[in-house]
């Protein structure tokens, strides 16, 4: 393995780990407040159609973006709506938005374009290379020249910490996840700040999405996400619910999917599919071993009761 | 989770008031209450949301149903199709109402099937110099056995780490899809086949046809005589008991001396064997062979089976013909009217959240 192979594989990780990166901060901001995020898998599809289709047919992909986030928010609504205001139960209401945003993609892709799904082939958004840090030999062009959104997903977790830990309005909504009766005793209101936390993940998760359809694939398939939300969603708690927790469970992820990817051409005596169940062997494997001392908010899965 | 502690609550007196409530709202609530009253309701409200999708992409959505209608019962061999579609979500269904009634959410069930699929293709192939009659049932048993072996994995996990058992059998799921590709371009494939699959099985395995001239295989009995055991498990043994008071509260079922550990293990492994058998009769009565995808959505159809059953074992008999019709009518709609099928996830999504969503408030009932 040459100096040349790495850096590919380095580029590889930061590029799969991007679409990870945004559900995972999505999944925590919902689990934060209180919510099991099991239906990011739902909301970054959803982000990946509305992106995809958008920037399809008004051929801009910042408008893709945009309404990515609007699409994995509504997504989002959808199960705020049901979890809190209903108090369904969280993880199979996550399970079932999932396969309604797989049908209803499915559906809308066909059904819009009169019958026949239409071949999307998107551009991808340009690079922006950073000055200095790109120069640097051999790692910088493959780290340091991608597109503005990498950058924006691995600089979000600065202000998501922050927000998390110093800001009044983060405090309350982890307040709501660890115990929603105390919370609503100083005044709160957990099940809209429980909504408003699965909704703005759900923004996140759809730009997750968007990623994943307008810059990895350029373009959109049915069920394109393929299981990514689940894997986002053990990087959370491989991350132990941070937001620096979780860029770590992205890049662990990313890296093996980059490894599975890379695997076949360097000829490993190793079948296809079993490098494909790498990165689900992995989570459960570093669930396994980080679980037992890994403490979640104390109120996630229990619906809260205004009595 | 809420779902399982307030599903049969008797409810003989009358709903306690309170001042603040609307009258229609309370009306609206005690429909809810019965079963079958909610799963109509979810599904006509499902039906409802799609046909407006359905105006949307331009097309009629009364023909769409009609089209879907007569795809489910129009003919004999519709009928057949339909049934054999239903089997495998009832088995499975049976399963994951066990576990959902145990406060287990075992959402695995597609894995299951999947690895129960190469077991029976695996003792199917063997050439064991058995009788048909013989090798068949053992086929099957095969299916079983893998299909518990692959849910006690991730019950196992799940046990002796703490890791969420909605994650351990979620990430399976995957893994258990893809170890049947790796099967078929391995050990159990076809060689020269263009498509990842085993070769035909010997014909003397394969599961008899229950009405001579159609597709219908003996599988839909297997489901029937599951249903009634599950049903009689449930209500009528110890294990059944204990199942009960553990999904009503573990607190209670600790003090009582019940191990949820020992339970959480036994309801998974029936879980799993029911759909590993669901495997083996789609591999023996359906493909007569193993395909690659051959499980896909099976196990999210027995999660939807189960939560319109409300969790009842007997009601998931019904709740699984519903989906299995709903599917086989669909892929006709596709056909006759252009409608795309995957407008079932749709409505099978819609009808499942509806349903969550009910027995979500009527929980605060319960509690009130």
């Amino acid at each position: 393995m040459d100096l040349m192979m790495i850096a590919d594989l380095a580029a590889a990780t930061v590029r799969i780990s991007t679409p990870l990166l945004f559900a995972a901060l999505g999944g925590l901001l919902s689990e934060k407040a209180g919510t099991f995020a099991v239906g990011i898998e739902g909301m970054m599809l959803a982000g990946a159609f509305t992106g995809a289709i958008s920037a399809f047919v008004f051929g801009n992909v910042a408008l893709g973006f945009a309404l990515a986030a609007l699409g994995g928010a509504a997504t989002g609504s959808l199960l705020a709506f049901a979890t809190a205001r209903c108090r369904a139960d969280q993880m199979v209401t996550g399970l079932a938005v999932n396969v309604l945003v797989l049908g209803l993609s499915s559906f809308l892709l066909r059904g819009l374009f009169g019958g026949r799904a239409p071949v999307i082939r998107l551009t991808p958004p340009g690079t922006w290379p950073l000055p200095w840090l790109s120069e640097i030999p051999v790692m910088g062009p493959v780290l340091f020249r991608q597109s503005a959104i990498v950058y924006l997903a691995f600089l979000l977790v600065v202000p998501l910490t922050l927000f998390l830990t110093k800001t009044r309005a983060g405090l309350t909504l982890r307040a709501v996840g660890e115990n929603p009766e105390a919370a609503f005793a100083a005044g709160y209101d957990p099940i809209r700040i429980r909504m408003i936390a699965i909704v703005a993940g759900g923004a996140l998760a759809g730009l997750g999405g968007a990623v994943l359809a307008l810059q990895e694939v350029g373009s959109f398939t049915d069920g394109m996400t393929n299981g990514r939300g689940f894997i986002a969603l053990a990087a959370i708690m491989v991350g132990r619910w941070t937001p620096v927790g979780a860029i770590a469970g992205c890049l662990i992820f990313g890296f093996v999917s980059a490894l599975e990817l890379r695997a076949q051409s360097w000829g490993l005596p190793v079948s296809s599919y079993v490098m494909q169940m790498m990165p689900y062997c992995l989570a459960l494997a570093l669930l396994a071993g980080v679980s037992r001392s890994a403490r979640l908010p104390a109120a996630i899965g229990v619906p809260f009761i205004r009595h | 989770m809420t779902i399982l502690s307030n599903i049969d609550t008797v409810n003989n007196e009358p709903p306690p008031r309170k001042v603040t409530f609307m009258k229609a709202a309370s009306v609206l609530r005690r429909l809810l209450a019965g079963t079958a009253t909610r799963a109509t309701l979810a599904v006509a409200l499902a039906l409802l949301v799609t046909a407006v999708l359905i105006l949307i992409s331009g097309k009629n959505p009364l023909l769409a149903y009609a089209a879907l209608l007569k795809g489910a019962f129009g003919s004999i061999d519709r009928i057949a199709f339909g049934f054999n579609k239903s089997t495998p979500y009832i088995l499975a269904g049976l399963g994951v109402a066990l576990c959902f009634r145990a406060n287990v959410i075992n959402i695995g069930a597609e894995g299951q099937i999947a690895v129960g699929g190469i077991g029976a293709t695996a003792v199917a192939l063997s050439g064991l110099a058995l009788p048909g009659l013989l090798l068949m049932p053992l086929a099957l048993l095969a299916g079983v056995v893998c299909g518990a072996a692959w849910s006690g994995l991730a019950a196992f996990v799940s046990l002796k780490r703490g890791v969420h058992e909605v994650l351990c059998t979620l990430l399976l799921n995957f893994v258990g899809v893809l170890l049947v590709s790796e099967m078929l371009h391995g050990k159990l494939g076809e060689p020269g086949a263009g498509f990842p699959q085993s070769p035909l099985l010997p014909r003397a395995i394969w599961l008899p046809k229950l009405v001579a001239g159609t597709d219908l295989h003996i599988g839909i009995v297997l489901a029937v005589i599951a249903t009634v055991a599950c049903h009689i498990l449930f209500w009528r043994t110890t294990f059944g008991f204990r199942l009960r008071i553990m999904g009503a509260s573990r607190d209670a079922a600790r003090y009582v001396g019940i191990s949820s550990i020992r339970q959480t293990m036994r309801v998974m492994l029936t879980a799993g064997g029911l759909a590993g058998l669901a495997g083996g009769v789609e591999v023996l009565g359906v493909h007569y062979r193993l395909i690659e995808g051959f499980s896909a959505g099976f196990g999210f159809n027995a999660v939807g089976v189960a939560l319109l059953a409300s969790l009842n074992p007997l009601a998931v008999l019904p709740a699984g013909l519903f989906i299995g019709f709903l599917e086989a009518g669909a892929l006709a709609m596709q056909r006759e009217v252009g409608v795309p099928s995957s407008l079932v996830f749709v409505i099978q999504g819609l009808t499942m959240v509806f349903v969550l969503c009910a027995l979500g408030l009527r929980g605060e009932r319960s509690k009130v």
